[in-house]
């Protein structure tokens, strides 16, 4: 009587999960045998006593064993597919064992117990709390899901209809076709091409990103070094960051324009005025910076290169990008152990070997972080052409990003080339995100 | 190389920016060094925590530039000279050890810097590797190596370029107790094999005791004492280096000189000629004779036996620690269970300090 006592004022079971249920149980054998080799006396005199009790209660463990059996089964079959068969094995193995043999009360009545005492609602309840870490993240998969999983996988649905119509849902066949003519640049609408697009977003970022990469690590360098003022310059570096980026490219417009009446009917520009100022212009010699005369080089009808507004723009992503880079590195370098640089001194190692042999190897997780999140950053630029050039992105879209060009047929009502073309996109960020992981696996770990 | 360093003083400013004007409120790490190392000799700077020692190893490398005050190596004027300059090797406390470079690359940073060609620069890391033992190690990075390790490949960085001068800066003091004995003894060698005047910073006494040939004792940037360890051991200049240096410790007691004896409460310990006045009486714990008519009683706290000889804790109302501790040879009888014990002194164990100024006194 004492010992069944004992055993069912155990609280600590009330807490015990479903799995934790069934390693207890596996572990019972043991605990069973100890018991009875050590009391003998005792347990033969409480088997007398609850003989029946125990057979009754045999059938029900055999049940709870089987339960538990397939709930583990159903939850964790797939985490623990290796040793889901000789769980399932050992726990039937149990019940029989426990079932048969009348000395092992202690093991019926403490594993009983798991089953007994629990209603459907502590079940649940247990269940819930077992699982509880799928509700925290519940709101954000839902949201996630209906925002950003759907819309990519109706996008890639949706690029296989051949002339889609977003008003009707009407479209006349699966295929390629949107692709193609995406690619071919023959979608019937006049304008950039998509390969225009391409190449542009292209040289943008893989120009500036670098560029401006390297210019932040060399600022953040110098401001590292120099002790007064360093918090004034460190806030000028910052302020373009604050600023809007439409604002900042019409305020880029106006620096290199060439708009109004007075040579040739144009007006010069402050970089125009300062290039003739170096006289690395000719006089009466003007470049048209952003105008609709801008020089270019004509690659095929599908492609030209406007080189002067690739400057611009080029210039522009560089000093955009510069305050977060800056920020970023100059944090970095201060978390720099100041006494390699003391051993490097002692090494003899030149300010020029300390900078690339030392501070960047050490800063190049942030490096690398930089120049990943900079390219994605990069790929999917719009805002910043559309404040330079404006809604047409330059003349019919002749410096049009990948985002303009799909913007561009989403607001033209061809759905079809906007869902090819952002899925070329994505596949065009995976490849380029792959490999830079490659890259800086090799290169940024120590 | 031989190294003299004259009136050496180092003060850092205050943080705060008044004080800082009226250039008050700094610390002196350094105030007034002067020493002289002979060439080729091992040097230690023995002293706690805090009381300059680096600042010292930082100015000799040329990395803190003193405040006032000399360096010479030989007869070169080297107090202004760029670190880069001065061809010392320098082994930091914690190593610093380029993470992102492997330990041959690590090793040849200096010959690199020094434009050495490649093949010949891969030539003399592993030489120098070889040296301190770790050749097979040349390809891992420092991450991949034990403390010991990390150790040996900085001094293998700092001797690569064959300097002048090695300064180490308590180069043991992140090893386990087994591994840095080994080591001290391995510094030891290679200090000997190659004959380059070191200067070896530590706060463990013993370490310092073992491995140098001249030791000079600190205390809050002054220096207490110099001497041969042996020397300094057997003949301190005052309580703090006699406190410092010994384990177990010195003990220590308020006691009296009255009318040519030293007394220890009531009990007359010594004789001396020194005129009466208040000492603080210093005896090391080798140099107490258990006699049973003793002069001095200690009450016993308990004996521990341990092999060679057997240490008794013991304590008196004088004595200014908790507990003293004496060592007597484990064949000496002593009565059990007694709760007092009597001793005799040995004169060259015991010394005399004053009172106020701690100054040695005999
Ligand atoms: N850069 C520093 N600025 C201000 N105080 C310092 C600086 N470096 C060391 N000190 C002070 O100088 C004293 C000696 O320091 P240090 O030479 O590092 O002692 P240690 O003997 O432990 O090596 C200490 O009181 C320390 O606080
Ligand atoms: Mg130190």
């Amino acid at each position: 009587m004492a010992k069944t006592k004992k055993t069912s004022v155990e609280p600590s079971e009330e807490k015990v999960t479903l799995e934790e249920a069934a390693i207890v149980a596996e572990e019972m054998p043991v605990t069973a045998a100890d018991e009875v080799a050590e009391q003998p006396a005792a347990a033969e005199e409480t088997a007398a006593s609850f003989g029946d009790k125990v057979k009754a209660f045999g059938g029900k463990i055999k049940e709870f064993f089987v339960g538990v059996g397939v709930k583990t089964k159903d939850f964790f079959g797939n985490l623990f597919k290796k040793d889901k068969k000789t769980k399932e094995e050992k726990l039937g193995e149990m019940a029989v064992v426990a079932a048969a043999s009348d000395g092992q009360i202690e093991t019926v009545v403490a594993t009983s117990l798991l089953e007994s005492k629990l209603s459907a609602k502590e079940k649940f309840g247990r269940f819930c709390r077992s699982q509880s870490g799928w509700l925290f993240v519940l709101p954000a998969v839902i949201l996630m899901a209906v925002f950003t999983f759907w819309p990519i996988l109706s996008a890639f649905i949706n690029a296989f209809k051949q002339n889609y119509s977003t008003l009707t849902g009407k479209y006349d066949g699966w295929g390629f076709e949107n692709f193609i003519r995406v690619l071919k640049g023959d979608t019937g609408t006049g304008g950039a091409t998509f390969i225009q697009c391409l190449v542009n977003t292209m040289v943008f970022t893989f120009i500036s990103v670098p560029l401006s990469t390297l210019l932040a690590l060399l600022i953040s360098v110098a401001l590292n070094s120099i002790k007064p003022l360093q918090k004034a310059y460190q806030t000028i570096y910052f302020l373009p960051y604050l600023t809007n980026s439409l604002a900042m490219g019409a305020v880029f417009a106006t620096f290199f324009a060439v708009i109004g009446t007075t040579k040739n009917t144009e007006n010069v520009g402050i970089v125009n005025q300062v290039l003739q100022g170096l006289g690395l212009l000719p006089n009466e010699t003007f470049i048209n910076w952003l105008g609709t005369s801008s020089p270019k080089w004509v690659i095929s009808a599908n492609l030209t290169i406007p080189w002067a507004k690739y400057i611009v723009v080029i210039i522009y992503e560089v000093w955009s990008g510069l305050p977060f880079k800056i920020l970023i590195l100059f944090s970095a370098l201060q978390s720099v152990n100041k006494q390699y640089y003391d051993a490097a001194k002692i090494d003899g190692a030149s300010k020029n070997t300390v900078l690339w042999k030392i501070t960047t190897p050490m800063i190049s997780p942030m490096i690398s972080y930089l120049l990943v999140t900079g390219i994605m950053g990069g790929m999917k630029q719009y805002s910043a052409i559309v404040g330079l050039f404006g809604e047409q992105m330059g003349i019919d879209y002749d410096m049009g990003t990948m985002v303009g060009y799909i913007y561009r047929y989403i607001e033209d009502g061809h759905m079809g080339y906007a869902f090819a073309g952002s899925l070329i996109l994505f596949a065009i960020i995976m490849i380029i995100t792959a490999i830079n992981r490659r890259i800086s696996s090799k290169k940024v770990s120590y | 190389m031989k190294i003299t360093i004259q009136n050496l003083t180092k003060t850092f400013p205050s943080r705060n920016k008044k004080e800082k004007k009226e250039n008050k409120g700094g610390v002196t790490a350094v105030n007034d060094m002067c020493i002289e190392i002979p060439s080729g000799k091992l040097v230690g700077l023995l002293g706690p925590s805090g009381c300059g020692k680096s600042t010292t190893l930082f100015m000799l490398s040329g990395l803190e530039q003193p405040t006032s005050g000399k360096i010479f190596f030989d007869d070169q004027d080297v107090t202004t000279l760029a670190a880069e300059r001065r061809g010392i090797g320098l082994v930091f406390q914690n190593y610093a050890l380029y993470p992102h470079m492997t330990v041959e690359q690590n090793i040849m940073f200096p010959l690199v810097n020094m434009r050495i060609p490649k093949a010949e620069a891969q030539a003399r890391a592993l030489d120098t590797a070889r040296l301190v033992q770790i050749e097979d190690l040349m390809a891992r990075k420092p991450s991949e190596l034990s403390g010991g390790q990390q150790q040996r490949v900085a001094i293998a960085r700092a001797l690569v370029k064959m300097p002048n001068v090695l300064l180490l800066d308590e180069p043991l003091s992140n090893l386990d107790a087994r591994l840095r004995l080994q080591t001290r003894e391995e510094i030891k060698r290679i200090q000997r094999e190659t004959g380059i005047t070191t200067v070896f910073v530590t706060h463990d006494q013993e370490e310092a005791m073992s491995i140098c040939d001249t030791m000079v004792v600190m205390k809050l940037g002054v220096v207490q004492q110099i001497g041969a360890p042996q020397d300094i051991y057997d003949d301190p200049a005052n309580l703090f280096v006699a406190n410092f240096l010994g384990t177990p410790p010195i003990n220590i007691f308020k006691g009296e000189i009255r009318k040519g004896k030293v007394y220890i409460g009531k009990e007359a310990v010594a004789t001396t000629e020194i005129a009466d006045q208040p000492v603080y009486v210093g005896i090391r714990p080798e140099g107490f004779i258990y006699d049973a008519k003793g002069a001095l009683t200690l009450e016993t706290d308990h004996i521990e036996v341990m092999g060679r000889d057997k240490s008794i804790v013991s304590r008196h109302e004088s004595s200014t620690k908790p507990t003293i501790r004496s060592i007597v040879d484990s064949d000496v009888a002593l009565p059990k269970g007694a709760a007092k014990l009597t001793f005799n002194v040995k004169p060259n164990k015991l010394f005399l300090f004053n009172a106020e100024t701690e100054e040695r006194l005999i």
